[in-house]
């Protein structure tokens, strides 16, 4: 009990109390802008960190991850560009519902999530953090890879009915990730490698990036299109009326209690991250929805309130999620979680399972300021709310242009001072954008392509180090019972896939003959 | 259309001759200027962390801001590549160290063929460690149960094309391959794989060994002496353990470099601002408690060292084909 005085007297001075304010400030801002993500924000601020107090500077920069986790959820709603990976899911449900003149109904949506999520994983950090950790580090190469697997399979999700273009475009994006270096034998995988090697294309296409391009430019140059021929109407923005009852999202509440539980425990498992959690909630979204909805609820992908409190519910809990190995044994979740260790072991902290034997009270302070981050994280949303669809009533000619802009000043940022890695990125983004375009228009899923992207790298690493572990012995995913049961999972998965898709065909059927 | 030409010339060939002439030589670093110190990993790193020690030192002994720089990717190609792309001016200065070497003979970068040395730093020795609910409680059994069933146990490295990678590699080959060398995505991954169990062997830093001393039980350090991080002193050296043919690279070296063509006087004046952030009572005291082993060079000095160095892991790459054909 007194660690827990002594861990919330850290950091509940005014001081703190200020910085953590202008952390979840920064964070939203940043976040809110395509192509900055967190772990940018808080490599940003880790020099500041570095000189305030321990708690002080950790408190600040968790309520900057915070703050970026949110932010990026604003975006993807209000214009349909995901401001980080994180928020590439909230993007199928929050954009249409802004179309529909419900956006700040979706903004509330997102905010009611993200507390949700990062309240729950918290909860789940303080309680059951060693445990949790012990758990995933029994995830090695074999169930990794089993994990990527099922994340493939929501390729059929998100295609919605275009099963075979979405299938092609999961191909494509696998095959965007197998580029660059080979990370057995160092052979370089490129196309006309005696000019390419040596760019930055040696390294792969980066995530942000190809995100940018896919979803922001290739969004903004499809709307350039509809704004000559005329059909794109702007949406209508009001907020009378439009306060959805907290018994909505009451309903919600075993979609929310999943969405948690995938978030944390994927964050949890080392180099896992956010954006496959928010796909596979998105998805349970999705299987669930029918159940409990009334008849007169849309559809998920049509603008339901589902689809964006799940994904950011699971982006949130990821945040508490990846913090769990990163505390108690000194392994990050993911990128952003690395600087924070980094910033810890600055100050001389050095995190694993003796960080809850020696500091105790910065464990406590920890978890408080991540509370506060996520108090403050809905007062300024709830604030914002009323000023963030504003940027819906800039004239569109404005807006586009300043979307492209914005778009290629991300994915330039992603890489900081590298020039030219950044310079590239940005023709990365400018080329995915265009075939973006071009898909958009010919009516194939983006996301699939994400997905490979995002999964490719995952699976093909892990499987061949399993296979490589196993000496050539295929059956290393089968004795693994974890492995075992997400094949199991994504073979179940599929199958419905392929059964809700024969409904749909002859629902259609029958349409067609009435 | 003349109007036009003179314009163009005057816009382009007058700034030209001014940059020609350059300013007049007075002291540099000229105080308002930043001096980046580019990291070629992640922030937050081992790496990373030694030189934000040595450049907040280094902070102390100029006018000149100094500040890091990360630039992770490809090993550490796309940042030594970055480097490669800026002027030669001395404001930019690559963290090298055998990184560059490997990466350079993987034909990732021209990495050192178009670096020259400021000056060289230390090296950290790498331990060689088993979980601590497995049987071996030294490297001769490990190695003799190694011997009974070839490529059955399994050796983790951070990468193939790191250092880490470079010593798993020529440690089976000293030993006749018996090892299943696995290459793992960077330190963290091969830590958690390895405290869950998935990879028999791994090799770390002292530091990663020493936070997960309840985990890891080390069986010897490659180098010849012993660390200086009170945990670590009873880990054996390779030659206590017995094995002191074991001629391998023994750890992560690392060194401060600019792009060649640097005017020599700024080379000599950044080897000055960096030496006495190297000497400082501070930095020495840090390196002890990190277990970092001074291998201080200069300029020249530093270049040579790197020809060591290459012809060091030269056959290592060549052998287990890891070379840039």
């Amino acid at each position: 009990m007194i660690d827990v005085l002594s861990g919330v007297a850290l950091i509940t001075d005014p001081g703190t109390i200020i910085w953590i304010m202008f952390g979840v400030c920064f964070g939203i801002i940043l976040g809110a802008i395509p192509g900055l993500t967190a772990t940018m924000g808080i490599a940003l601020m880790l020099p500041v960190a570095i000189q305030l107090t321990t708690a002080t500077g950790m408190a600040m920069l968790l309520a900057v991850y915070s703050g970026a986790i949110i932010g990026a959820s604003i975006p993807a709603i209000l214009l349909g560009i995901p401001g980080n990976p994180n928020a590439i899911a909230t993007v199928y449900d929050g954009y249409p519902l802004t179309q529909q003149g419900r956006g700040a109904e979706a903004l509330i949506a997102a905010t009611v999530g993200s507390f949700v999520g990062g309240i729950g994983s918290l909860l789940l950090l303080g309680l059951f953090a060693p445990l949790i950790a012990r758990f995933t580090l029994r995830f090695g190469p074999a169930e990794r890879a089993a994990l990527a697997l099922v994340g493939l399979t929501i390729i059929a999700s998100v295609s919605e009915r275009r099963v075979a273009k979405g299938l092609l475009m999961g191909a494509f994006g696998l095959s965007l990730a197998f580029l660059g270096p080979d990370r057995i034998t160092q052979t370089m995988r490129l196309p006309f490698p005696s000019i390419t090697t040596g760019t930055p294309l040696a390294n792969g296409i980066q995530l942000v990036p190809a995100l940018i391009g896919l979803f922001g430019i290739s969004q903004a140059l499809y709307d350039i299109d509809r704004v000559r021929s005329g059909r794109l109407t702007p949406p209508q923005v009001s907020l009378r009326g439009s306060i959805p009852k907290p018994r909505i999202f009451l309903k919600m509440w075993r979609l929310m209690v999943e969405s948690l539980g995938i978030g944390t425990f994927i964050g949890a498992i080392p180099g896992a991250g956010a954006s496959i959690a928010v796909f596979l909630s998105y998805q349970r979204a999705q299987r669930t929805a029918p159940a409990n909805a009334a008849s007169d609820a849309p559809e998920l992908g049509s603008g339901a309130l589902e689809g964006v409190v799940a994904p950011e519910v699971a982006n949130n809990a990821c945040k508490g999620g990846s913090l769990i190995p990163a505390l108690s044994l000194g392994i990050p979740g993911d990128a952003a979680t690395a600087v924070l260790l980094g910033a810890l072991l600055i100050k001389g902290v050095v995190p694993g399972p003796q960080l809850f034997v020696d500091e105790l009270p910065l464990v406590y302070a920890i978890l408080f300021a991540l509370l506060l981050a996520n108090i403050f994280m809905v007062v300024f949303q709830v604030v914002g709310i009323r000023f963030f669809p504003k940027v819906l009533s800039i004239p569109i000619y404005i807006l586009l242009p300043l979307i492209l802009v914005f778009s290629l000043l991300g994915s330039y940022a992603v890489e900081g001072r590298a020039i030219m890695a950044a310079s590239f990125n940005m023709g990365v983004a400018l080329i995915l954008g265009v075939v973006g375009y071009f898909l958009k228009k010919h009516d194939y899923p983006i996301a699939p392509i994400v997905l490979g992207l995002i999964l490719g790298d995952m699976l093909e690493q892990n499987f061949r180090r399993a296979m490589r572990l196993a000496r050539g012995d295929y059956t290393v995913f089968l004795r693994s019972p974890i492995a075992l049961a997400f094949i199991l999972l994504a073979i179940a998965s599929i199958a419905y896939s392929v059964r809700r898709a024969r409904r749909a065909k002859a629902a259609a059927g029958e349409d067609d003959e009435e | 259309m003349r109007k036009v030409f003179v314009v163009l010339i005057i816009m382009f060939v007058v700034p030209a001759m001014v940059y020609a002439a350059g300013p007049p030589e007075t002291e540099w670093p000229d105080p308002d200027e930043t001096i980046t110190v580019v990291v070629p990993f992640g922030a937050g790193g081992g790496t990373d962390l030694i030189f934000r020690e040595l450049v907040e030192e280094m902070n102390n002994h100029t006018e000149a801001e100094i500040i890091v720089d990360n630039i992770g990717g490809a090993g550490s190609a796309t940042g030594t590549n970055e480097v490669l792309s800026l002027p030669a001016d001395g404001y930019t200065v690559l963290a090298s160290g055998a990184h560059t070497v490997t990466a350079t003979l993987q034909g990732l970068t021209e990495g050192y063929r178009e670096l020259e040395g400021i000056i060289g730093l230390n090296w950290d020795p790498f331990i060689v460690a088993v979980h601590r609910d497995s049987p071996w409680e030294s490297f001769d059994e490990l190695l003799a149960d190694a011997a009974d069933d070839p490529e059955a146990l399994s050796f983790g490295n951070a990468g193939m094309g790191g250092a880490t990678g470079v010593l798993t590699v020529g440690m089976n080959l000293h030993f006749d391959g018996v090892f299943n060398v696995t290459p793992f995505d960077g330190g963290a991954d091969l830590i958690a794989n390895f405290l869950g169990q998935h990879v028999d062997i791994g090799v770390f830093s002292q530091t990663e060994v020493a936070e997960h001393m309840n985990d890891m039980r080390p069986l010897m350090i490659v180098h010849p002496e012993r660390s200086t991080i009170p945990e670590l002193s009873d880990v054996p050296t390779y030659e206590d353990a017995g094995y002191s043919d074991l001629d391998v690279p023994f750890g992560s070296y690392r060194s401060l470099s600019v792009r060649a063509g640097t005017p020599a006087d700024r080379k000599e004046a950044l080897a000055d601002i960096a030496t006495q952030a190297f000497e400082s009572e501070r930095f020495q005291d840090y390196m002890r408690r990190q277990g970092l082993l001074p291998e201080y060079s200069r300029l020249g000095e530093l270049d040579e060292y790197f020809q060591e160095l290459e012809d060091l892991f030269y056959p290592i790459l060549e052998a287990a084909d890891l070379l840039d054909d």
